[in-house]
Parts: C-alpha cells; structure tokens; sequence
C-alpha cells in the first residue's frame, strides 16, 4: 500500500496526493493524518491535490470528512490545488455529497488562507 | 431500358430547348420571381439549370446536380436569396418539361405514360437535392455564427490583481453556461484571481436554468479559492429569480458592476484614491 508522507512545516501539517488512491488508501490516509495533527499538536493542515485529474466521490466525501475531523481537533485544514475539471466534478456531486471545506487556488493561497484562519479563530476567542 | 427513355428526354428536350427556354423566362417573369436580376443574369441561371438538367437526363447520374446544388444555395446564402426564388425555378422549370412531354405525346399513351414514369422520378430527385444543399448550407452558415458569437460574447477580463469581471451579454442556453464556466474557472487559475465578478447587465432573461449554472459556476469557483459577486440582475430578473424557489441565498448580489467592484476591492483590500479632480 502507499505510503504518503504527511509533512511538517512550522504549526502545519502538509499533505501532497501524487497519485490516485484507492479507497483503503484514501481511509489509511485520513487515519494517518488525524493521528498526526494528534500527536504534533499541529494548528493547520493543508492538502495538495494539484496532482489529481480525477476526484470521485469517495475522495470527495472523504476530503470533507477529513476537513470536518480536523475541526473537531481544533485545527483548520486547506484543500489547495483543486482544479477546474475537478471542481465541476466535485460540485456536480455535490448534490450528493455536502462540500464543506476551505479551499484555495495552489499551496502560497492556501497557506495564507489558513494563517488568516488561525489569527481570526484566536482573535475570535480572545474578545 | 428507364436509360433510353431518360437519353431520349433529354434529345427532346436539347430540340425544343429555345422554344422551353422562353416559356420559363416568361412564366418566371410572370410570377415575379425575376426580380432585380438582369437579363444577363436570368440567362446565366437558366443555363446552368438547364445544362444540369439536361446532362442528368443524358447519363442518369446526379453528380451535375450535387455540383449545381452547392454553386447556386453558396450563391443564394450569400446574396441572402430565399428559398421560394430558387426552388421556385426549379419547379416551373419541371412542370414545363411535363407540360410539354404531355401535349407531345398525347396521342402516344403508352409512350406517354412511359417517359412521364421517367421524368418524374429524376425531376424530383433533382428537386430534393437542391432542397436539401439549400437547407444545409443555411444551417452550416448558421452554426458557424453561433460558434463566432459565442466566443465573442464571453470575455474574461483582468481588472485587478486578483480580480476578473464576466461581463456577460445575451442570452444564456446551457450550452453557453458551461462554456462560460468552463472559461472562467480556466481564467481564474491562469490569472490566479481571488474575486470574480459577473455581470449580468446584458443577459435578458434569467431562468432556473441559468440561475442553477450560476449556483454551479459560484460553487466550482470558490473551490478555486475565488469568490463570486453577481452583479446587474435587473428588477424583472430579480423577481422571476426569487418566484423560482431557487436557493440563492449563497450568491453575493450587487446592484451594479461598480458595487461589485467596490466590494471586490473591500474583499481584497484595495483602496482607490483620486489624486486629481
């Protein structure tokens, strides 16, 4: 099975999907990820798709969950790199599958994204 | 043995050729299908009807017609000749042709019901082949337009760093929708943009087809990281847009393309400034 490394940089977790998985690897994959943010603490994840031409709706479903368990972590999680064929796909499912993840155009948006989300999260809990 | 008979209509029709050539001329004049054209011209139609006429009766074949088809509804699209005015000449053209085999053969019944058995066939076959380039012809100049307007019609224009506007103007079938978002979304990742903005000042109609694409066009651009601001929907728009029970509450609407751009730039944190008055 394929192991995808989950790196780190600064409070971030960084995830680049290379290749189409399949679906045990897609659900090792989120298991992987959970764990980590987990174990490092970590305050943002971001996951590169750029790679991908296709995303079916089990990656689809699986991308939204994973972004949701995050959040119950209390981390904030990115998708970058989503494109255009993508999207469509994925909005076409998505009379199906409830989409509800942050996303930006490639990995330099996707990191401010999710600094800015940090800062207005802290920012929230302070006032 | 249709082939002899064919061959000999059309011997008959080369000897009396002066004699059908005038009674065409006038019956054409007659019903005012001759109109604005000169007599140079009238004869140059004749001729090339005529000559196709004649050749398909000689060897059966209607490769002359194809050829004659195709010159004539070019000729005919172009200068925007109607269809009534070509086939119209075809057709008096053929009813002379029978008109005359009868009063030749009247006497003959046999030989009449014969060669009228001959004629009729390849009069008609010439007919719809000339029917049918005409319609094809207008269709492929039809498609060809629609194809130009469409790319015309749907810019995608960088105003600022990171922002795009759609102006959008006429109509929106599903097709157009999905080459606009189509566009769009590829504009977004070339130009790396964060805020689009469309326009819908010069669409007329906005119907749940368009409302839906929209709705689509809004969610895959947001997965690229861009919002959308729809800007323009006019008063009439806006009423059947609310009447349609479409969820639109997601989309942000502005008046106009210049309170989309100012809340672009409020997105954005861009300021104009005016130095001069």
């Amino acid at each position: 099975m394929l192991d995808i490394p989950i790196l780190k940089i600064e409070d971030f977790l960084v995830v680049t999907i290379q290749s189409e998985l399949s679906d045990d690897e897609i659900s090792a994959l989120q298991e992987d990820i959970l764990f980590r943010i987990k174990d490092v603490g970590a305050a943002g994840l971001i996951i590169d798709i750029t790679a991908l031409d296709i995303v079916d709706s089990f990656m689809g479903r699986t991308l939204s969950n994973i972004a949701a368990t995050v959040e119950l972590l209390g981390a904030k999680a990115v998708v970058v790199g989503i494109r255009p064929a993508v999207a469509v796909t994925l909005v076409e499912l998505g009379i199906r599958v409830k989409w509800n993840v942050n996303t930006a155009l490639n990995f330099d948006r996707g990191m401010k994204l999710l600094k800015r989300l940090i800062e207005a999260e802290r920012r929230g809990g302070a006032s | 043995m249709s082939q002899n008979l064919e061959r000999e209509l059309s011997t008959l029709f080369e000897d009396h050729a002066d004699r059908l050539k005038g009674q065409w001329v006038t019956e054409m004049r007659e019903s005012g299908l001759l109109e604005q054209m000169s007599d140079v011209e009238t004869e140059k139609r004749y001729t090339a009807l005529y000559n196709t006429v004649v050749s398909t009766f000689r060897t059966g074949e209607f490769e002359d017609v194809g050829r004659y088809a195709k010159e004539i509804t070019e000729e005919a699209v172009l200068r925007d000749m109607s269809v009534g005015r070509i086939i119209g000449g075809i057709l008096k053209l053929r009813d002379i042709y029978a008109r005359f085999i009868f009063s030749k053969y009247r006497d003959e019944k046999d030989k009449l019901y014969k060669f009228l058995d001959s004629y009729e066939p390849v009069a008609n076959n010439i007919l719809t082949i000339v029917t049918m380039a005409f319609v094809e012809e207008r269709e492929r100049v039809i498609q060809e337009q629609q194809r130009a307007m469409m790319g015309l019609s749907t810019p995608v224009l960088q105003i600022r760093e990171e922002i795009l506007v759609l102006p959008l103007i006429g109509t929106v079938d599903s097709e157009r929708a999905e080459q606009i978002l189509e566009k769009l979304l590829n504009g977004i990742v070339e130009l790396e943009a964060s805020v689009v903005i469309i326009d819908l000042t010069g669409v007329p109609v906005i119907d749940s087809l368009v409302a839906n694409y929209m709705i689509k066009t809004v969610h895959a651009a947001k997965m690229l990281g861009a919002d959308t601001i729809i800007t323009g929907i006019s008063p009439v728009n806006a009423q059947t847009l609310a009447g349609l029970g479409i969820d639109i509450s997601m989309l942000i609407t502005k008046n106009n393309l210049r309170a989309g751009l100012w809340h672009a730039d409020q997105i954005l944190g861009f300021k104009v400034i005016r130095e001069k008055m």
